[in-house]
């Protein structure tokens, strides 16, 4: 029994870099390795020996901050492994949009019957990304609004150094809302689609994965966590976000705090004006500054979340309770005996 | 795991190497009734049983023979083998068709006064008006199916041939098979198995109860040497080199015909389950068991393992029954998908009408079978049944409400059509899980699955 947990355990890491699928696949993270070499010897004017050594850098991938990425990494995986159905929600959501949709326009529809089914698999494709790009950009924006949500958010932020592998440096609280994400997004364009065009939708894919997620990989993604201060040219960057965009959304410096939330699209930060273009020669430090003490101690990536969100429930449900313990619903002598307790902090 | 798999990996080698070598057949048994004097020597039976699924056959076609004159001539003749016994029957279905050459042409053939109505489910059934019981519900759809022409009212959406025909198998053969046979029969003292089924009888209580569940089962009892597809063909008079496995030229009713429910479970097990041959193969281990105690009692623990194989079969025919009512939920989908388009685009609904009455009445037939089975379905029988509704919703919106003291229809209701599909999803659903569905034929929700399957899992963790 153990022996296949720990080959299916083996497997699921082994599989993040196997599966073009995920983020970490070996060819993504090849062809960021190639544009980072090319960029650096091109505008860069470094010699290719020495690119490739400042790219492999051991201060950079053993740092205290790249191993606490690995860690977190190989927990994730046993956690989220465990304890998360990954697509229980999807089907749940996507039943539910497609069968509200009969009650709504009474039936079925079939709409644009004479399309062909390629236009439709397209569309389709186009407007699951768009979707998802969208739902990125919110939950990550009210992952650093709500003071709940930033406690767990952090943790991606705690980086002080950015490598592909900080990608996955991410809370497990974190994860199940972006589990829900996912479920959303994903049953909600299903369900609508499915109900409006049958059987003639699909995803247009490239190796098994969505095919715009597939050119936003292969053309770099990996290089967002990464400390090449690769930018686009400004009109570009006006519409896709460009790897030293990201970076500075990891900045340290509160002039760039709360900038460039989105993922592959840059209309939604414009759009909500949290949009920041990259700088020249930019020179950042990540991380979230001094105010906390041990970024990279399992303590502060898994537990002090925890405290932190417990402290936030605490503090509003006291305010709660105190209102809804105010005299005269409560005997007096109660609620000074409720008082008593609950203003011992 | 891996041990589970090398034996399946065996198992299917033996199966290949040995083919159809290996496939049993349900009888000929031996005779292990003590001091028995007779010349039999095949203690297998279960001719009352082939008899029945002849009736039903044969009942079934009456149903759509009305041509809206001859109500009187048809009703009667369906009592005839509905309810009576009389000599002379002659089995409308199944006939020989081309070179499918059926070797029996009347019921007395198989085995003589038999009728469905004395086997008929006793109890009250909660999917049709009036808490009528079952044998009241067959004599009523008779009644009505007599006038109706066709077999079809399209007033009411109802097609009886499907109706009677389906709720028949529910009432008569899965409650005689689940509820008497593999259930209070198995009891020690009833039917015992040291003694003949009756006086001079050639065969045990316990052997010839346990054939009468699997004769009405309704397998050919070669079924172990077919796939699902070639059994299901048997029915549908496909290959007579299929069925004919005695290689005397003919398709024996008896021996060789594959009936009802076991035509349903090959049905299902075309989309990858095995239901006809779980099911078989514990009618025939039980056989076995029953067989090699040689004319003694039964222990208890060989009644244990009795009531095991039974438990297989319940669990499983319920599943065929389940599996069917989704598919034809699935159909009725589909058909009110259709009959939306032509009104929409203001053609003639007749035919799509029709379809959607035909599958509409296997639907509601299957559900009341399941209701048939003699266990209470709680929750979800009430849901079922209120999903489903007493009729099919008409175009108008309104379906059958209920019957009235005279015996006629009430219509009533005003339901969206697109509300009536959404029933269907819910009904679908509540199958699947209520039953643990795998064959899931005409599911109406998996276009939603196999997308969600196309887009895999990503990986929770990717922060952005
Ligand atoms: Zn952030
Ligand atoms: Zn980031």
């Amino acid at each position: 029994m153990f022996e296949l947990t720990a080959q299916n355990l083996l497997a699921d890491w082994a599989g993040q870099f196997l599966d073009p699928r995920k983020r970490l696949f070996w060819g993504y993270l090849g062809s960021a390795f190639l544009i980072a070499l090319i960029w650096m010897v091109l505008l860069g004017r470094e010699r290719p020996v020495s690119a490739c050594r400042k790219l492999l850098a051991r201060d950079l991938w053993c740092s205290a901050s790249a191993r606490a990425d690995y860690a977190v990494f190989l927990i994730n995986t046993i956690l989220m492994g465990s304890i998360v159905p990954r697509l229980l929600g999807h089907a749940a959501v996507a039943v539910f949009c497609f069968s509200l949709l009969h009650d709504l326009f009474d039936g079925r529809a079939s709409l644009l019957p004479d399309a062909p089914a390629w236009a439709i698999a397209a569309g389709f494709t186009l407007v699951l990304f768009v979707v998802d790009d969208l739902a990125r950009y919110v939950v990550h924006r009210l992952m650093h609004a709500v003071p709940l949500l930033w406690a767990f958010h952090k943790v991606h932020h705690s980086a002080t150094r950015l490598n592909p592998l900080t990608v996955l440096r991410t809370h497990p609280v974190e994860g199940i809302l972006f589990v829900l994400r996912g479920a959303l997004v994903q049953g909600l364009c299903i369900g609508i689609f499915v109900y409006g065009f049958g059987d003639r939708v699909s995803l247009v894919m490239v190796l098994g994965a969505n095919a715009f997620k597939f050119v936003f990989n292969a053309l770099g993604a990996n290089l967002r966590h990464s400390e090449v201060p690769i930018r686009y040219w400004s009109w570009l960057e006006n519409f896709l976000l460009s790897p030293a965009q990201h970076q500075i959304h990891h900045s340290e410096n509160p002039r760039h705090h709360d900038r460039n939330f989105g993922v592959v699209l840059a209309c939604w930060d414009r759009l909500f004006g949290t949009y920041c273009h990259s700088e020249p020669n930019q020179e950042l430090r990540y991380g979230l500054g001094p105010a906390v003490a041990d970024p990279h101690s399992l303590y502060t990536l898994y537990l002090l979340p925890f405290r932190e969100g417990v402290g936030f429930l605490h503090r509003i449900f006291i305010r709660r309770w105190r209102r809804q313990l105010t005299p005269p619903l409560v005997p007096t002598d109660q609620y000074q005996s409720n008082r008593a307790i609950y203003e011992i902090d | 795991m891996t041990l589970k798999n090398c034996l399946v990996l065996a198992a299917a080698g033996l199966l290949a190497i040995s083919g159809p070598a290996l496939a049993e057949s349900y009888g000929p048994f031996p005779v292990t009734v003590k001091g028995y004097g007779g010349d039999k020597s095949d203690s297998t039976s279960y001719t009352g049983q082939a008899a029945r699924q002849v009736l039903h056959n044969s009942l079934k076609k009456l149903a759509g023979m009305g041509d809206g004159s001859n109500a009187a001539e048809i009703k009667s003749q369906m009592m005839a083998y509905y309810a009576g016994k009389e000599e002379g029957r002659a089995i409308l279905d199944p006939k020989s068709k081309d070179d499918f050459v059926v070797l029996q042409t009347e019921v007395d053939q198989i085995s003589k006064g038999k009728d469905l109505k004395g086997k008929t489910y006793k109890g009250v059934v909660n999917g049709w008006p009036r808490k009528m019981t079952g044998s009241e519900v067959i004599e009523f759809m008779i009644d009505k199916a007599a006038t109706a022409k066709g077999g079809f009212d399209p007033l009411t959406g109802y097609d009886y041939p499907q109706l009677i025909s389906k709720f028949a198998m529910g009432a008569v053969f899965y409650n005689q098979a689940v509820d008497n046979y593999l259930d209070e029969k198995l009891a020690a003292n009833n039917k015992p198995n040291n003694k003949p089924y009756s006086e001079g009888k050639h065969y045990t209580g316990k052997e010839h109860s346990w054939d009468e569940g699997f004769g009405y089962f309704g397998a050919p009892a070669h079924a172990l040497s077919l796939d699902a597809k070639q059994a299901y063909g048997i029915a549908k008079k496909k290959d007579i080199g299929v069925a004919d496995y005695n290689k005397d030229g003919k398709v024996d009713l008896y021996r060789e015909m594959t009936y009802a429910h076991a035509y349903y479970a090959a049905d299902a097990d075309k989309s990858g389950t095995n239901y006809l041959h779980t099911i078989f193969r514990a009618f025939l281990d039980g056989r076995k068991l029953i067989t090699a105690a040689e004319g003694e009692a039964l222990s208890d623990a060989q009644r244990a393992q009795l009531i095991g194989y039974a438990d297989t079969i319940k669990t499983n025919w319920e599943q065929v029954i389940a599996e069917a009512a989704f598919k034809y939920a699935g159909s009725v989908y589909k058909d009110l998908e259709k009959l939306q388009t032509i009104v929409e685009s203001g053609g003639d609904a007749n035919d799509a009408f029709r379809a959607y009455g035909k599958h509409w009445g296997e639907l509601k037939g299957f559900a009341m079978a399941l209701e048939a089975g003699g266990k209470d379905l709680g929750e979800v029988g009430v849901r079922m049944n209120r999903l489903i509704g007493y009729g099919p919703v008409l175009l108008g919106g309104g379906q059958v409400i209920g019957i009235d003291a005279s015996g006629d229809y009430v219509i009533g209701g005003n339901q969206d059509m697109g509300n009536y599909m959404v029933h269907m999803l819910k009904l679908q659903k509540l199958l699947a899980e209520a039953y643990s569905l795998s064959a899931r034929k005409n599911d109406a929700t998996a276009e939603l699955e196999n997308l969600i399957e196309s887009l895999g899992e990503s990986l929770a963790t990717e922060n952005d």
